[in-house]
């Protein structure tokens, strides 16, 4: 194992209203959905019809970029509906479930078959199962190429976010399974890395033939796209692939068995859900089923307060979503705000007594603040894990200099969001860099 | 509260899109975030933002800039009845001090508001929280004895010309107090060269107010003309070392005590507002340089070269500028090594051209103007040399 210091980065590990380690089994949900909206830089093409019966693992839609990279369905019963956004972007697929579900068949895999399997037939089958799309490539965090060989997969296992599930939940008794999952992708590139964080042992224990790095360091020291910067020796490492933990666990699962995995553990947090834990539930839940009877003015975020997007309360989780985050809207006003002491308000600066307050603050959506210009305060950049200079980088972007801001590191950006975070000035830093990033790519089509 | 809250929500229609007075929202946007943190909610990811915002950010700026102040009062109160002849005790200094500051005060406010409020009106953004800052540091600077209208046009100039023609707070790369300060220094050079120092006293008539002037210690530095007795001679006039560092002497207002400069220096420092690197970076390069010219001092060359280096950190206006004015964050560079050069180059360059050039004995201001124009080519040094160590990814 090679250790690893990502000495940039911050903790959340102070804000109020994190999910304990317990772990509950919620009763079957009425409806599961897909949302092809959520899915980045896809172009879906439906295969169903409201009204049409779907098995668990039958195909929802394909895309159109390339048709055999498809999507599957959560659950088995009857398209309830079908909701398209604006512009006619497919938004929900929503599955209502019959009583027994139906699956659908596809090949196992035993293990003694995967070592000898060829590369090329192991891709056919996870296109083939739908599972490739869990697999993704830097820098665009686009789904993978399936016809790219890439230089390395990294794996995972995501525990810095304070609100993501962690790792000892869901892999809990899953280890076999894990060191399934990793075989299968070494199957699919020779360098497969895993990276576990250094303060939590049991992890590092229980997975330890696996896991190839540990780090130190803050959120997001967990992204893999911080430990392929950290860990690369050259420009041909930046096409690597990733992978989450769980889907790692998915991969394997639907080889080992031959059917179509839709097991999730969420982990359900923010001070105003109603049981902060973990859930083993399935893919394409919908938020109410999770956190039932919420309401006022409460804001469901689906996939991390930093990363995830706002979800509304009758919406579904997602394909890659873990998390279902709960927290107040808070537009309250607040009278000379700027003047108080703020021992209750969190803050990665020194500016508010909070500095020596050790338990944990409540956290709310409000801006705190107004957007204003850039002070070139320099605070973005003390925390960017990939040593990016945010507060230059996204002027590039502004100016339109698109070659200057592939030199400050665009691409190398892991979208965590801590610029926009600690911003005093309130400018959306993470979201000008991502959207240049996106903008680059349908630009260029580069993969 | 709730009253407060009431009012602004009943005026706030005449002001959106649509009211009548929808051009002064930037107004009504200002004067409401003062009393109100605003209800803005998060719009894209992160759904959840850091507490600091930049108007807190400020208002510790100017938490700092009270001890100052406040002795900068009683100062320019007491200096000015003593000089009057009057009672140099603290309640009758601190009321006369008040009746000198404050109009300054009030006028630098006032203008440079008219100024903000007009920019951000006719260019439709908000009005930023920095010129909380700017105009409280801008007559911080000045001699007591200003005349108002000059204090207004100074401030006037500093914000038009200093910020706002540069697109406004955030895109200026010098400090507009500065600059208004530095403008009157070079178009009313009697009332400001640095030279003399001037204290307001009152003539037996109420109400008329003159002026006595006498040296500043900068100026009897400079007109020493024995080696190595430059500390004597200031002792002679007064100006002592602990004078100077407790400032009890004539001077600009908030200038004259480098002890108070020193505990808003810290408090800025530990509050994480002000950059350490500047601040440090600002105090060795004074010592340097003064040290290096106590090495080039002979008996014939200028006797200012052989005084100690400790002095010039207490002399003039270095402690003030070095503490609120070199570590304005937008008019500095941003990069760490660039912060250090920085600060270095800012208390060298002081202090060679307080003693290299008589003519402006203030060196403070002119070498943080100076070095305002060079920051963004020591930030863009330190740039090229950071992004070649990149692994490059296109
Ligand atoms: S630029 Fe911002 S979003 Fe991107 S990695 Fe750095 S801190 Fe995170
Ligand atoms: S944190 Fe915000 S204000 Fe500070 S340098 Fe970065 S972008 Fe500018």
């Amino acid at each position: 194992m090679i250790a690893i210091k990502v000495k940039k980065g911050y903790d959340f590990k102070n804000i109020a209203g994190q999910p304990a380690l317990e772990a509950e089994k919620p009763g079957k949900p009425a409806c599961v959905a897909a949302l092809p909206e959520k899915i980045p830089f896809i172009k879906p093409r439906l295969r169903v019809e409201v009204g049409d019966s779907v098995k668990i693992g039958s195909v929802l839609f394909e895309d159109r970029r390339n048709p055999a990279v498809r999507f599957m369905s959560p659950g088995g019963g009857e398209i309830a509906q079908i909701n398209f956004g604006p512009r006619r972007i497919i938004k929900e697929i929503v599955i209502r479930l019959a009583e027994n579900e139906a699956q659908a068949e596809f090949d196992a895999l035993s293990e003694k078959a995967l070592e000898q399997i060829e590369r090329d037939k192991l891709v056919a089958m996870l296109l083939d199962g739908g599972m490739w799309p869990l697999i993704k490539a830097f820098p665009f965090r686009d789904i993978a190429d399936p016809a790219a060989v890439p230089p390395a997969i990294f794996v995972s296992l995501g525990a810095k976010e304070a609100f993501q599930p962690a790792p000892e939940v869901y892999l809990n008794g899953k280890k076999n399974l894990f060191g399934y999952g990793i075989k299968i992708l070494q199957k699919l590139t020779q360098n497969v890395y895993a990276g576990a964080a250094a303060d939590n042992p049991n992890v590092l224990k229980e997975l330890r033939e696996n896991i190839t790095h540990v780090f130190k360091g803050a959120y997001p020291a967990d992204d893999p796209g911080v430990l392929l910067y950290h860990i690369k020796q050259s420009s041909s490492e930046n096409r690597s692939w990733y992978i989450a933990g769980q889907d790692v666990l998915l991969l394997a699962q639907f080889l080992m068995t031959g059917a179509y995995p839709v097991e999730r553990t969420v982990a359900v947090g923010g001070t105003s859900a109603p049981k902060k834990k973990h859930f083993i539930t399935r893919i394409g839940v919908p938020l109410a089923h999770l956190a039932p009877g919420v309401n006022g003015d409460v804001r469901f975020t689906a996939g991390g307060i930093l990363r995830g997007y706002a979800a509304s309360k009758d919406g579904y989780l997602g394909l890659y979503e873990t998390s279902v985050t709960l927290l107040p809207e808070s537009g309250e006003k607040e009278l000379f705000g700027f003047a108080r002491p703020g021992f209750e308000k969190p803050s990665y600066s020194r500016a508010f007594l909070s500095f020596f307050n050790t338990s944990a603050l409540p956290a709310n959506c409000n801006l705190h603040g107004d957007g204003r210009a850039c002070i070139n305060c320099g605070a973005c950049a003390e925390v960017c894990p990939v040593d990016i200079l945010p507060q230059f980088a996204f002027k590039c972007v502004l100016a339109d200099e698109v070659e200057e801001s592939l030199q400050h590191g665009l691409l190398d950006c892991v979208e965590c969001g801590l610029c926009s975070y600690v911003c005093p000035s309130k400018v959306e830093v993470c979201t000008i860099l991502k959207k240049a990033k996106a903008a680059y790519y349908k630009e260029t089509g580069v993969k | 509260m709730r009253i407060i809250q009431n009012f602004f929500d009943s005026q706030r229609k005449h002001f959106v899109k649509g009211g009548k007075w929808e051009k002064y929202y930037p107004i009504f946007e200002a004067t409401e975030t003062f009393f109100f943190f605003p209800d803005h909610v998060t719009r894209t990811g992160p759904h959840i933002r850091d507490s600091l915002d930049l108007k807190r950010f400020m208002s510790l700026v100017i938490l700092a800039l009270m001890p100052p102040l406040f002795f900068g009062i009683y100062n320019a109160g007491c200096q000015s009845n003593l000089v009057s002849g009057m009672s140099p005790d603290f309640f009758p200094a601190f009321t006369r001090g008040l009746s000198i500051v404050m109009p300054l005060i009030i006028v630098s406010y006032t203008v440079g508001f008219f100024w903000e409020f007009l920019f951000a009106v006719v260019r439709k953004h908000s009005i930023s929280e920095g010129f909380l800052v700017t105009g409280l540091l801008f007559p911080l600077t000045l001699p007591p004895t200003l005349p108002l209208w000059q204090a207004a046009v100074g401030i006037s100039f500093g914000v038009v010309i200093g910020k706002e023609i540069f697109g406004g707070t955030g895109r200026n790369f010098l400090n507009p107090a500065l600059t208004g300060r530095a403008f009157i220094f070079f178009a009313y050079p009697g009332k400001m060269s640095g030279d003399t120092v001037w204290t307001v006293m009152a003539s037996v008539k109420a109400g008329a107010a003159d002026a006595f002037s006498g040296a500043t210690p900068l100026a009897v530095a400079a007109v020493t003309d024995a080696y190595g007795s430059t500390e004597a001679a200031l002792t002679k006039a007064g100006f002592t070392f602990s004078t100077l560092f407790w400032g009890r002497h004539p001077g600009s207002i908030g200038e004259t005590s480098a002890f108070l400069c020193l505990i808003g220096a810290i408090l800025l420092m530990l509050l994480g507002i002000a950059s350490c690197r500047i601040i440090i970076g600002g105090v060795l390069g004074v010592l340097s340089a003064g040290f290096l010219l106590n090495l080039a001092a002979t008996e014939n060359s200028l006797p200012f070269l052989s005084l100690n280096p400790a002095y010039h950190l207490v002399m003039g206006g270095f402690a003030f500028g070095i503490t609120y004015m070199a570590t304005d964050p937008v008019s500095a560079p941003g990069m760490n090594t660039a912060k250090w050069v920085y600060g270095f180059l800012i208390g060298s360059l002081t202090v060679f051209i307080r003693v290299l050039n008589p003519a402006y004995p203030e060196g403070v201001m002119l070498s943080i103007l100076f070095m305002n124009v060079f920051a963004p080519l020591l930030d863009h040094i330190e740039i090229k040399a950071k992004l070649r160590k990149r692994i490059a990814n296109v």
